[in-house]
């Protein structure tokens, strides 16, 4: 299940889920930054966990529910947070962003009122060369406000 | 960063972009013609009221193509969540010669030929609607879109309405520019559709190009510069599944403007998707022969620039008879600023997708050189010009790295030989082990002191650069440029631009120096600087045109006295340490401090505080974005490992050797913008060069020690002493 839809995909097993998604089925939101886990371009959620999509073979993704940054229409979080990167005018050259979006909404559907703690702890993992990190910070506490009130 | 030409082309694009651009209308169907008006290459108005822009620019992040849309939409009066933006492709016939990005040019260089461009579409527009309604021109005004009538409000015709009138019309003799209280977005924090791309994962890099019977490519290339190919095996590559073919590449030389060729010898292979290749690449055996750069490593290039130094120099420039003045005293301070190589990472690796068709090329690839990398695959393939079209939509980061063209050429080389579309996607390895780099430096300070241990005059001999190249000296104490250090023979890694270039180095050498000056005069460094920018000169930046104006110190000066205020100077006794720097870059001037602490050797930055005057601020959000990401960049410099090489070989691969500032790390940054109606200016590269130095300022206020060396590791500082 990917973005709530049951697709098939067509290819080797040991093709990692990121070029699953963006070679075969053209889903191009997810980016491919390192390869090795080590950059968080890639992030994606698998049972609403962040993972790395470059380093997971799609033979592991039998039977699990995928979520990545084109599905804000069944994520109501990722949508809020798609709505607060905007807002907050976090992306530069935005490549970094999808997967920066992909932990966050993650950490939020865990933690609605995350620490700076919290926050670094979610998203140390994703890198920008931009430099966002500020912005970043602000959007996920935007997004948590934001959340709140809806909850309210 | 070298510009071809500037000159010529700013004159000229005053006016000169305009010429040749009315499309001969073919409409004689009776019904509302559906017309496609292009008054010139930045609009395109249709009918339906669609408007376009076609951002001339390259977007790498930096926020051009907003900025840009924002001058087009004012001028032109219509609203911004109206207005389409499509990116354009790498054309001189359409642009002149301004259209590659570097050196925070994009926005300065088009602002002036943007604004003519739209004020005359605008022009006509109204003619043609004072036409429709036979009034006055100055009856009409243009807004969200649409014509109005002074005398009769609500009354209005959309600019859709107009078109078969407009597009006949002649070009008005004389335009009238908005005035800046006309203004609805410039000025503004206008979120633009780049942002809104962004945020939803949609903005269409070429790493995401896909086209029939496309092949994704992977090369291995020589892991040693000018090191060359002796012979590989592809069988094992050939059985990966999903491989098609194993090619080899014939390097390209490198050009004397180095922004084209330099293709590395290497083995393609070619498959039916990334990974692939990549796991194909991964199969390939191959032999190099590593040539007299495997003998090399970083230590052998910084011992040739250190013996450089002591072959006899002469100062190409000599300001304020600084040689003369030098040698009335006996008294001289001298400090040497030490840089490794650094890699630009781009978040999207270097990819191109291209297709060779025999009589004509097509290329995909976000590029801040489209026209350069037109004319290189012109060469390239013995093509004309026109048979080669470069489409360039925005790349996620460039900083330097895409104005040089070799990853295209890879792309056109293999596409030539296999007559269908292929993309070559750069391995994140790849573009540490394999890429251009912004060179290593030593860049070596003097000073002779009078008897009250103040500067006389300053010597400079750096490492990067040519005699007369641009250096941002505000400072009225004199100064002498000597010739650049040179390296033995050649290259030990290719060169490529890396966000601020140069002035990385200088920042590093001048404002550690002079703070190193400050210290020797018992002076508050801050308050040194301003002394000694209360006197100083503007300088005539005649020599380059393309930097766009002249060096005022005085902007400079205003900078620093407000960073003072903002950032609590000297006020502070709390732990905290700060440190002050302050840069001109082209024609903005950042001044920032920094307040650090030091605990085991280890520095933490806890914020930064910048003031930058860039003219007119188009879009504060941007500018401030610009300074915060140019803050981070500066700081994984300052503080990250850098390229190191042994034997010929980078010692990075992956973003675990190449660590880059993390959101763990990242300071709070506060950014204040000096409000100015001057042309807008660069914003990119300003912020990168005086953060080293505010850092190794703030280190020294910290714990005595004057470190000289990028970057600061704990080992370094602990084996210092104060
Ligand atoms: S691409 Fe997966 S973590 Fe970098
Ligand atoms: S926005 Fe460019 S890498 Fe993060």
């Amino acid at each position: 299940m990917i973005n709530g839809e049951l697709l098939e995909v067509d290819a080797h097993d040991n093709m990692p889920l990121l070029w699953a998604l963006r070679d075969v089925l053209d889903m191009t939101g997810t980016k491919y930054g390192c390869g090795k886990g080590l950059c968080g371009a890639c992030t994606v959620h698998v049972d609403g966990e962040a993972v790395r999509s470059c380093t997971i073979p799609i033979s592991a993704l039998e039977g699990k529910e995928i979520t990545t940054i084109e599905g804000s229409a069944v994520n109501p979080i990722l949508e809020k947070v798609q709505d607060a990167w905007y807002v907050t005018d976090v992306p530069q050259c935005g490549y970094c962003q999808s997967g920066q979006m992909m932990s966050a909404a993650a950490l939020l559907a865990k933690n609605s009122n995350p620490s700076q703690d919290a926050i670094h702890s979610a998203m140390n993992g994703n890198l920008c060369r931009c430099g966002t990190y500020v912005r970043i910070r602000k959007a996920i506490r935007a997004a948590a406000d934001n959340l709140d009130q809806n909850a309210n | 960063m070298e510009r071809r030409n500037f000159f010529k082309i700013t004159s000229l694009a005053g006016g000169g972009l305009l010429l040749s651009t009315y499309l001969p209308l073919a409409c004689t169907s009776t019904e509302v013609p559906n017309i496609d008006w292009e008054p010139n290459f930045f609009i395109r108005i249709n009918s339906d009221n669609t408007v376009t822009f076609i951002c001339s620019q390259s977007e790498l992040g930096q926020g051009t193509s907003t900025g840009l849309a924002m001058v087009a939409a004012d001028e032109l009066g219509v609203s911004m969540d109206k207005l389409k933006v499509e990116f354009g492709q790498g054309s001189t016939e359409r642009y002149g010669d301004v259209q590659d990005t570097g050196g925070s040019n994009g926005l300065r260089i088009v602002w002036p030929s943007l604004r003519e461009a739209m004020a005359t579409t605008r022009a006509l527009l109204v003619a043609a609607a004072a036409q429709k309604w036979q009034i006055d021109v100055d009856e009409c005004y243009c807004e969200d879109g649409h014509i109005h009538r002074k005398d009769q409000e609500g009354q209005k015709l959309a600019f859709g309405e107009v078109l078969e009138i407009a597009s006949t019309l002649p070009a008005p003799r004389e335009i009238k520019l908005k005035e800046p209280s006309e203004f609805r977005y410039i000025g503004k924090s206008v979120l633009g559709p780049k942002t809104k791309m962004a945020a939803k994962g949609t903005t269409p890099y070429s790493i995401n190009k896909k086209l029939p019977n496309m092949l994704y490519a992977a090369i291995a290339r020589c892991p040693v510069w000018e090191g060359s190919l002796t012979s590989f095996d592809a069988t094992e590559a050939l059985k990966v599944p999903g491989v098609v073919e194993v090619l080899e590449v014939e390097p390209t030389e490198l050009q004397t403007t180095d922004y084209k060729g330099g293709v590395r010898p290497g083995v393609a292979v070619l498959a039916n998707s990334t990974w692939a290749a990549f796991e194909g690449k991964k199969a390939l055996k191959i032999e190099w022969e590593m040539g007299k750069n495997g003998l090399k490593s970083s230590a052998t290039i910084q011992q040739e620039l250190a013996d450089n130094y002591k072959t006899p120099s002469k100062a190409n420039i000599n300001l304020n008879d600084a040689t003369t003045l030098f040698g009335r005293s006996s008294k001289v301070f001298s400090a040497v600023y030490d840089a490794p190589f650094q890699a630009n990472a781009c978040m999207e690796p270097l990819n191109a997708t291209a297709y060779h068709r025999g009589h004509k090329v097509e290329v995909w690839s976000g590029t801040q050189a489209p026209q350069l990398t037109r004319d290189r695959v012109a060469e390239l393939t013995g093509l004309p010009v026109a048979a080669v079209t470069v489409n360039n939509p925005p790349s996620g980061g460039g900083f330097g790295r895409r104005y040089f063209c070799d990853f295209v050429e890879e792309a056109v080389i293999l596409s030539e030989k296999v007559r269908v579309p292929v993309k070559v996607t750069w391995s994140r390895e790849d573009t540490f082990l394999t890429s251009k780099y912004h060179p290593i430096t030593k860049d070596y300070w003097q000073a002779s002191l009078d008897a009250n241990n103040y500067p006389i005059a300053i010597k400079y001999r750096g490492s990067i650069g040519r005699p007369g190249a641009y250096r941002c000296y505000p400072y009225s104490i004199p100064i002498a440029f000597y010739d650049y250090l040179k390296y033995k023979d050649g290259w030990l890694l290719p060169r490529a631009s890396w966000r601020s270039v140069y002035a990385h180095p200088w920042g590093l050498g001048l404002e550690s120096f002079m703070d190193e000056l400050a210290q020797n005069a018992n002076e508050d460094p801050l308050q040194f600087r301003i002394k000694m920018l209360e006197n100083a000169e503007v300088v005539e930046q005649k020599e380059l045109p393309w930097v766009g104006d002249d060096l005022y110190p005085a902007k400079l000066k205003n900078t620093l006295e407000m960073v003072a205020e903002k950032a609590n100077w000297d006020t502070t006794n709390d732990g905290i340490y700060q440190g002050v720097s302050a840069m001109g870059y082209n024609t903005s001037y950042v001044a920032m401090v920094a307040d650090i602490s030091v605990e085991n050797n280890q520095v933490k930055v806890h914020k930064v505080t910048a003031v930058i005057d860039c003219g007119l601020a188009v879009n504060p959000s941007q500018v401030k974005a610009q300074i915060e990401g140019s803050i981070m960049w500066g700081l994984s410099a300052t503080l990250k490992d850098g390229i190191t090489v042994e034997q010929g070989h980078v010692q990075q691969s992956n973003y675990d050797t190449y660590d880059l500032m993390r959101i763990t790390d990242a300071p709070d940054i506060e950014v204040h913008i000096v409000e100015s109606n001057d042309t807008p200016s660069g914003t990119g590269e300003v912020g990168v060069p005086g953060v080293a130095p505010a850092i190794l300022n703030a280190v020294y206020a910290a714990t005595g020690k004057r470190i000289r060396q990028l970057p600061i590791t704990a080992s370094l500082l602990e084996s210092a002493v104060s």
